[in-house]
């Protein structure tokens, strides 16, 4: 659906809903046709396609809020009466508002027309592509699972202060997770991710012959060593020790309800002086990029942690109405449900020295490509198996070792990490590079 | 709309597959005395399958006109199409099955509908309320009340064609107790096929609330158990859990092909032979099972699956396609959460059948021992049944008798060593998981539950 057709049917649900009632009204449309094609044990597995919009109703009457969504235009109707009925029945709460219009800046490159053309049989050749450079590599490797995806979709959001927004967007997705089996010994299982929002620039080769590699890289693995010292993670085993305590603790909707730790950390050093976080929603073909979030603020670019230094809290209007801050432009969600934060291109700023480099002096420790276990959000106690773990000796990579588990508290890594380098991954919609903690307490499985 | 699904079925030469789903469904939940959310989603669409050449293709669309629909069966089946020439696998044919026809409905007396959203928001805001001023060492609440209410049109072109209503509420309640900086938690919660009264039929709010209340004050009183190997009684909803979430998902049919422990193991002894655990679509023993379904996603007519028979592994969980390639029939766990979603293997009702013996007799033959009772927070478990979960709320058993309290017990193990430790199953029977959703990739309301048994398991607690 295209982006004046989407407007027309939000103005046509606020003006209903107005009518049934509300003083103020938010809606929120997303229209979308995906094309996925899924790989399964070196084979294709299903291809599929799907059409849906969805829209999303918010109804305040006086501060009081109700929500109600639907995929059906015949029961638009009901959906806007629903929003009413339950404004009109909830507890009153000041903090309640909707946001002001601004300058509606749009930002360019999230949406390439050649979408549009491409084909379920085209996105069949891409998962073909992923499939035979697999074979190519070795014999040994299995795509376990895979995907190539095709999303292209229309937002558009309209608030009764007059807050009007729509625009397209395509996304090309692609990862693939590779283990390599020989005989009765099974390697690691690597996972790689990457997207972009232009049919050119589609590349799915870089992400599976790095997953292929580090599986094959892993095989063989025997049994690690017991230590207290420096481990090196990968963007990927970054993202699942680090991105979401660091999420957590940054929602100002968990500042609100006292459960982050850095409620009152504003300003103090939260990290290592060699971090710098930044969320940036307008970042040139981020995965996050869009010009408004899900309340119809302006995307902007954001530092959350500057060199160490806790610099800005994630806000929806909500929160930042709540706590007296800057709107940061962070509302997140699905046209299915009431807006709430979340990041838009996550990043962690790159270092100035390579990866090999921080290996390079370290005399023993270990490579973590992927983290399975547990990092609790609030205590920051971390604790799991390392994944395609590599054993490090006298500055180099020595073997790849297996079921070795690592433990220790994130808050205290992040303070006394002592590297980051100038490679960075796509992880999802975070962007980030490999990272040197101290003192983790390594032990063999 | 099955008249106009019969049609567009009939007009293609090669099999397909059409559900139309229409879903209404509300939450609303309320934490601290503040709304965190209510709302209402209606979503409506059209799931098609096609089947060319021994491949699936699949589309959907929520354009439920007649040409929408026949968009989507295009789309479905060029999709293919366009694997069938790269794909390796293929689907030789189906084997028989009884596919449905007709008219099928979860029953109940108290509709939901008969219910206005007002009210379950008030109930839900009561109970928040009554939480919180229950017991000054309260210091924190949460309730959710939600439902989902399905009409769906199953047809296919080798003979399916049939009409499903069904209407799925759940309500938990939690709270939070703290004393000198020590917290701990209560929770409780329900979750039924049917209506309104059923729902509460088991247990009113109230009691819920209290209970929660209960559990959390107590427990920051109680000592934490220490670790060890011991003999334990589990309750209906814990020997739900081991059943659902330990053995169940490891004699799913992809799981299996996937290399699950269960693999090559039909005819061989996994339990003790006390031991008959089943999986069904329509409610055993106890009614509205929250996992109650009548006819799968696939239109295969559901019945009991009897997947361990006295301690015999004799059946997987199947599809149509799992059950072409193990050749045997289907047993009807197709399910998909939306209609956009494609049917997937998954479990219904899983549960252990009733024994003979008496539960105050299994807990009397117990010298040292833990009585415990429901899933705590959180647990997991793989496709080699090693388990691991958090219990709500465990009492010692001293001598026979249930003692004191204890907190932070998990249990672990393999979960078909603890079933072949089982030496008494009692004679009672409750569903315990109705709230809540199972994930694999999609979500499915399931629920699990048995008699109490009496087994042994790893104790873990905390060495203080």
């Amino acid at each position: 659906m295209n982006s004046e057709k989407l407007i027309d049917l939000c103005v046509d649900a606020l003006d209903r809903t107005k009518r049934k009632g509300a003083d103020e009204v938010e809606v929120y449309a997303e229209s979308v046709r995906t094309i996925t094609v899924a790989i399964e044990k070196n084979d294709l597995q299903v291809s599929r396609a799907q059409k849906e919009t969805m829209i999303g109703v918010r109804a305040m009457c006086k501060k009081r809020v109700g929500f109600a969504s639907t995929n059906d235009p015949t029961t638009i109707d009901e959906t806007c009466a629903d929003a009413v009925t339950l404004a009109k029945a909830s507890p009153a709460d000041e903090n309640n508002v909707l946001p002001q219009p601004e300058k509606s800046e749009y930002v360019s490159g999230i949406y390439d027309p050649a979408c549009e053309g491409f084909t379920i049989d085209g996105a069949i050749e891409q998962a073909m592509k992923m499939l035979d450079i697999a074979r190519s590599i070795d014999k040994r490797l299995i795509l376990g699972n895979g995907e190539f995806s095709v999303h292209i979709g229309t937002r558009a959001l309209i608030n009764s202060k007059g807050v009007s927004w729509s625009e397209p967007e395509s996304l090309f997705v692609y990862y693939a997770l590779a283990t390599a089996r020989e005989g009765e010994k099974v390697s690691n299982m690597d996972y790689q991710f990457d997207a972009t929002r232009n049919a050119d620039s589609i590349d799915v080769e870089p992400i599976t012959r790095r997953a292929c590699e580090n599986a094959l890289g892993s095989l063989g693995a025997k049994k690690g060593e017991s230590f207290n010292g420096q481990v090196v993670l990968s963007p990927n085993a970054a993202q699942s020790l680090f991105a979401s305590l660091i999420l957590f603790q940054a929602n100002a909707k968990n500042v609100l309800r006292g459960m982050s730790r850095w409620k009152d950390a504003l300003g103090s050093a939260v990290a290592s002086d060699l971090i710098t976080i930044v969320d940036d929603g307008r970042m040139p073909d981020g995965v996050g990029t869009a010009s408004f979030d899900r309340e119809g603020v302006a995307h902007k670019r954001l530092n959350l942690i500057e060199s160490g230094k806790l610099a800005s809290f994630m806000h929806n209007t909500y929160t930042a109405t709540a706590l007296r801050m800057e709107n940061t432009g962070h509302a997140a969600g699905s046209a299915r449900s009431v807006p709430g934060i979340g990041p838009s291109n996550f990043e962690i700023l790159p270092g100035e020295r390579s990866k090999d480099e921080l290996v390079a002096e370290i005399d023993k420790g270990v490579l973590v490509t992927r983290f399975s276990g547990r990092a609790d959000p609030v205590s920051g106690d971390f604790s799991g198996v390392a994944k395609g773990g590599y054993l490090i000796e006298n500055g180099r990579i020595s073997r790849p070792i297996s079921g070795t588990l690592i433990a220790g508290n994130t808050f205290e890594a992040l303070k006394s990490l002592s590297g980051v380098s100038r490679e960075q991954e796509r992880v999802f919609s975070l962007t980030l590079p490999y990272l040197r903690l101290e003192g983790i307490s390594v032990t063999a499985g | 709309m099955l008249q106009l699904l019969r049609e567009i079925a009939n007009r293609s030469s090669e099999w397909v597959e059409l559900r139309y789903h229409a879903r209404r469904s509300k939450r609303i939940s309320v934490r601290n005395g503040k709304l965190e959310e209510s709302s209402t989603l209606r979503l409506a669409g059209v799931g098609v399958r096609a089947l060319i050449d021994g491949v699936f293709g699949f589309a959907s669309t929520a354009d439920i006109s007649e040409s929408g629909i026949a968009r989507a069966v295009n789309e479905a089946q060029s999709a293919a199409r366009a694997s069938a020439t790269a794909k390796r696998e293929k689907i030789a044919s189906f084997p028989h099955v009884a596919l449905a026809s007709g008219e099928f409905a979860v029953k109940t007396d108290d509709p939901l509908d008969g219910h206005p959203l007002t009210e379950k928001l008030e109930l839900v805001m009561r109970i928040d309320q009554r939480i919180r001023s229950a017991a000054k060492k309260i210091v924190s609440s949460s309730v959710a009340y939600s439902e989902l209410q399905d009409e769906k049109v199953i047809v296919t072109s080798d003979g399916a064609a049939a009409h499903i209503i069904d209407s799925k509420p759940d309500f938990r309640v939690l709270a939070v107790a703290q004393k000198d900086g020590d917290q701990a938690m209560g929770m409780d919660s329900a979750g039924v096929s049917g209506g309104y009264a059923d729902l509460f039929a088991g247990r009113t709010p109230e009691e819920m609330a209290d209970n929660a209340v209960r559990l959390a004050v107590d427990q920051l009183q109680a000592n934490y158990a220490a670790g060890e190997r011991a003999t334990v009684v589990l309750d209906p909803g814990l020997v739900g859990v081991l059943s659902h979430e330990a053995i169940g998902h490891t004699v799913e049919a992809d799981l299996v092909r996937g290399g699950a422990i269960t693999s090559g193991k039909i005819g061989t002894q996994v339990g003790s032979d006390l031991v008959t655990l089943c999986d069904s679509g329509p409610s055993q023993y106890q009614p509205h099972a929250a996992g109650e379904l009548l006819v799968d996603d696939e239109g295969v007519k559901t019945g009991r699956t009897v997947i361990i028979d006295h301690g015999v592994l004799r059946s997987y969980l199947h599809n149509r396609e799992s059950a072409a390639y193990f050749g045997v029939e289907p047993t009807g766990n197709a399910r998909a959460f939306e209609y956009s979603d494609e049917p997937l293997i998954r479990m219904r009702n899983t549960y252990i059948e009733p024994g003979t013996s008496n539960r105050e007799e299994i807990i009397a033959g117990v010298k040292h021992g833990y009585y415990l009772q429901g899933l705590g927070g959180g647990g997991q478990a793989d496709s080699n049944a090693e388990f691991m979960f958090g219990v709500r709320e465990a009492h010692e058993i001293v001598d026979g008798k249930i003692g004191k309290m204890v907190r932070g017990v998990t249990i672990s193990g393999n979960a078909f060593e603890v079933l072949k430790s089982v030496d008494a199953v009692a004679d009672d029977f409750s569903w315990g998981l109705g709230a809540g959703h199972c994930g694999k990739g999609q979500l499915a309301k399931v629920d699990a539950g048995g008699p109490h048994l009496r087994c042994i398991v790893t104790i873990g607690g905390r060495q203080e």
